[in-house]
């Protein structure tokens, strides 16, 4: 048994070893199926969430190492849904099949976070992580640069 | 589904077009089947439309989405003729997917690929819409007293005198259920369309960058249970022995059951032992305490390395399967008075397709009837899985679809769909298969590795006089359609793609082009872009080699013996001039060039190589595409780019090898593919083609890529490559 804090919402008694990777704790046992299973080795960065706002791949951390800390996944990114890179995403329509975008958007977001020049080098070196065999990338780099244009002048 | 409704679906509509029939529901049937709707409150008229009183309009798509955007193409050219916006009603796959009308019309089976979900249903699908909107409008008259002709539609409304008449087309639906088809329905002209030609978003972006879509993946139900399979690691070898005990002291592995493999159905499943769980988790751990013992394997000593030279040796064994593609005069009689000779052997390594969602499907039986839910591309494979396992008639068998997180090919496998009938019937409980990347990767059902040797002959104009071909590969479509090569032909049209008389681009007065059938008895499968991939490396790769012998520059080389090609020629100069073909380069830097057609439609690739601080880099590609009539022109560009992306793959990283019968690799970390870092920028254009009619685009950027790479490459360093992934450590 385990507490978490997932979106702001704590979780108390969470039926889980402390072993048992995040990734499966947030889909099976919290069913916020937003983050999604592409590897199991940390390689594809289709279950990326955040972990106090910075990118960790959920497959690969212990549920128990997130104890204390505040998790982030896709579904808490923003509460209407409406995060810049949601909006930016949707206006360059990005997604194809959709499947590892929620890894993207959060690699992205946490890329953001940092405060960081967004530049087509700090984008790739934030992004290759993350794949996506659809081919996504082109309009991804796009997207981005369209949320960071669109938080500086918020 | 609806059984019922299913019946009357079927009985109703007896033309495999979906269009012949009104198809209403009559009350007596409505009176005995409470979740029937009433009579008058729905409007069915064919295959893809129906409309309820309240005015929802439902489209149905009866081809899977696995990312291509059928789901957005489709509906816009119903609804394009319809007069709705594809992108706000609701779009559902089929209630029934084996109605006669969904059959692909040249395969006969129900299932969805070959690049062709656009460009076989335009036409249907745009007098489907057409057809329902004649009737909608007839009704409308009947009510307003005045012509059909004088009415006109928008939006979901017929209007009539300058809007003073209008009614939604809910309001219609219990008149227009009851009028017979129209005799003469009319089309749009291309310059009226409000969709079509224009759609740059696709449908559900939205719910995708939120988690809220739902995939195979995300499928929860009461007392269902997660199953993990222990496949054969040797192909062809069976379970003779397993210890599941520690697998069961796992908390939440319920079940340790054994599959029978089925080599009695073409496709279908090896052996394995599979792990039953309340979660991934717990199976995942389950899986990993199981001992199995295998017997031996006939193929326990293959190893993927010896085929190119056992490849080789089929093109000189009088025993193996030898089909000519294409053929014109005498090759053989030119060799001798040829000014030089060229021979060269070309090789592509196996490829695995990794969809980023990894095979997912969930099926449960109960009452004698079966219930999928998934990405089922083929519904026929399910419907072959419920008769073969499970005994269970068509009538019996519900698929609940869903969009899948790619396929490429991966999900037109059957062995999935076979394993989680038998898990189903055996635990009567909802199973959920799942595949982890390892397994995914070990699928066997990779793109089969190719051999190809050329020989070309070059007059003293330096003009290419006679081009032999042996494209070796094993059969395709035999797994899906036997007796395939009973036919007449023998012709095995997925390995000869690109060098048949229709999609072969270069007429030189001798050709003799062939496929040979070699079979390493490793099952392979469907692949993005299939044969092309390995025909056009080696076609493209030796035609550079041809015109560099003859002197000659390799576009100019390329066109000279085309003809009759006026799209390929375009697209050819086209891409030529964007990439500044011809032009002063800086020093250091080459381009390569390549081009390929398929699917009615053409591309041309130019890639631009250049050696910075001593390391080569692929540093962009151009192309330039006639599909015809782009319906959804964001779409056709996120799928080219997709396919150059695949294509770079297939230059640099796919190889997937075997050794002792074993794939030697299992995860990202030894089989590389694309990352964000990888992709070079792109410049893609579309060309605004032939308006009439649309081609396929999903296949077609990847192949001329890896030539135009390796080409590129041979510019820059003088080394040419003859063999995927290439190398960019190369040097001269």
């Amino acid at each position: 048994m385990i507490d978490i804090t997932v979106n702001g919402v704590r979780h108390e008694q969470v039926e889980a070893e402390p072993s048992m990777p995040l990734l499966w704790v947030l889909r099976d046992r919290l069913h916020l199926t937003g983050s999604k299973f592409g590897c199991g080795m940390g390689l594809c960065g289709a279950c990326t969430v955040h972990l106090d706002g910075v990118a960790v791949r959920a497959c690969q951390l212990p549920v128990g190492a997130a104890v204390g800390h505040q998790i982030t996944t896709i579904e808490g990114l923003s509460p209407t849904q409406t995060h810049p890179l949601q909006l930016a995403w949707v206006a360059e329509d990005v997604p194809q099949c959709g499947y590892c975008q929620s890894g993207q958007i959060m690699s992205a977001a946490a890329l953001l976070n940092t405060g960081a020049a967004v530049t087509d080098d700090s984008i790739r070196n934030a992004m290759s992580g993350n794949l996506c065999r659809c081919g996504t990338y082109g309009r991804i780099n796009k997207a981005i640069k369209r949320a960071a244009a669109a938080s500086k002048e918020a | 589904m609806d059984l019922a409704r299913r019946t009357f679906l079927k009985q109703s509509a007896t033309l495999a077009s979906g269009l012949a029939v009104a198809f209403y529901l009559p009350p007596s049937l409505a009176g005995t089947d409470p979740k029937a709707p009433a009579a008058a409150s729905e409007f069915e008229p064919n295959a893809w439309v129906r409309i309820f009183a309240d005015g929802t309009v439902k489209l149905v798509v009866h081809k899977h989405d696995s990312g291509t955007g059928t789901h957005t193409a489709l509906a816009a050219c119903v609804a394009e003729e319809l007069d709705v916006n594809p992108m706000t009603v609701q779009v559902i796959s089929p209630e029934d997917p084996f109605f006669e009308a969904y059959i692909h019309p040249v395969w006969k089976v129900f299932s969805t690929g070959g690049s062709t979900s656009v460009s076989l249903e335009y036409d249907r699908l745009r007098l489907a819409g057409a057809t329902a909107r004649a009737l909608l409008v007839a009704a409308a008259a009947r009510q307003w007293q005045v012509s059909p002709a004088s009415c006109s539609t928008a939006e979901g409304r017929v209007l009539h005198g300058n809007g003073r008449h209008s009614l939604d087309y809910g309001e219609l639906v219990a008149v227009a259920a009851h009028l017979p088809m129209p005799e003469h329905v009319s089309l749009k002209d291309p310059s009226q369309f409000k969709y079509i030609g224009k759609l740059r978003h696709k449908r559900d972006a939205a719910a995708k960058v939120c988690g809220a879509f739902q995939y195979s993946l995300d499928l929860r139900l009461p007392q269902m249970l997660v199953a993990l399979l222990q496949r054969t690691p040797v192909v062809g070898a069976r379970v003779l022995d397993f210890d599941a005990r520690a697998a069961l002291q796992v908390p939440g592995v319920r079940k340790v059951l054994a599959i029978p493999g089925r080599p009695d159905v073409l496709g279908g499943n090896q052996e394995s032992v599979a792990v039953l769980a309340d979660d991934y988790w717990s199976a995942q751990q389950g899986r990993a305490l199981l001992k199995v013992q295998w017997s031996d394997s006939p193929l326990a000593q293959f190893a993927s390395d010896q085929l190119p030279a056992a490849q080789a040796a089929a093109i000189d064994d009088p025993k193996a399967l030898r089909v000519p593609s294409l053929s014109a005069g005498d090759v053989a009689a030119q060799w001798p008075l040829a000014k030089q000779l060229l021979e060269a052997d070309y090789v592509m390594p196996y490829k695995v397709q990794n969809p980023l969602e990894p095979i997912c499907i969930t099926a449960h039986v109960a009452d004698g009837a079966i219930t999928w839910w998934g990405g089922v591309q083929v519904p026929s494979s399910a419907l072959e899985a419920a008769q073969v396992v499970c005994k269970i008639p068509k009538d019996k068998v519900t698929i609940n679809e869903r969009v899948s997180g790619g396929s490429f090919g991966a999900r037109e496998s059957k062995y999935w769909l076979f394993e989680v009938a038998y898990l189903a019937q055996q635990v009567g409980v909802p199973v959920k298969l799942m595949n982890s990347r390892e397994d995914e990767m070990r699928a066997l059902f990779a793109h089969p590795a190719t051999f190809h040797r050329l020989k070309g002959a070059l007059d003293g104009q330096g003009a290419l006089t006679a081009l032999q071909l042996h494209a070796v590969s094993p059969a395709s479509p035999e797994q899906w359609e036997p007796g395939y090569f009973e036919r007449a032909d023998h012709m095995d049209y997925s390995t000869t793609e690109a060098i048949t008389a229709w999609d072969f681009a270069y007429r030189p007065a001798h050709l003799d082009l062939a496929w040979v059938r070699h079979e390493s008895q490793v099952p392979s499968g469907w692949y993005r872009s299939v044969s092309f991939i390995p025909n056009v490396f080696a076609v493209e790769s030796f035609m550079d080699e041809l015109a560099h012998a003859a002197g000659r520059d390799p576009l100019q080389f390329r066109l000279a013996h085309m003809h009759d090609r006026p799209r390929h020629v375009a697209v050819l100069q086209q891409a030529a001039a964007r990439a500044g073909w011809g032009q002063p380069l800086p020093p250091g830097t080459a381009l390569g060039i390549a081009t390929n057609q398929g699917y009615t439609s053409f591309i041309a690739v130019v890639a631009r190589v250049v050696q910075e601080e001593g390391a080569i880099k692929v540093q962009k590609l151009t192309c330039v595409v006639d599909c015809g009539l782009a319906v959804s022109p964001g779409g056709v560009e996120e799928q080219i780019y997709g396919g150059l992306m695949w294509g770079l793959g297939h230059a640099l990283f796919d190889r997937m090898e075997m050794k002792n019968g074993q794939v030697l690799q299992s995860n990202f970390h030894d089989y590389r593919v694309p990352r964000m870092s990888d992709m070079p920028p792109v410049d893609i254009l579309v060309l605004d083609g032939e308006p009439s009619k649309p081609g396929g685009v999903g296949e077609l950027g990847s192949p001329s890529v890896a030539p135009a790479i390796a080409n590129a490459l041979f510019s820059l360093t003088g080394v040419r490559q003859r063999s995927t992934p290439l190398d960019l450590s190369k040097r001269g």
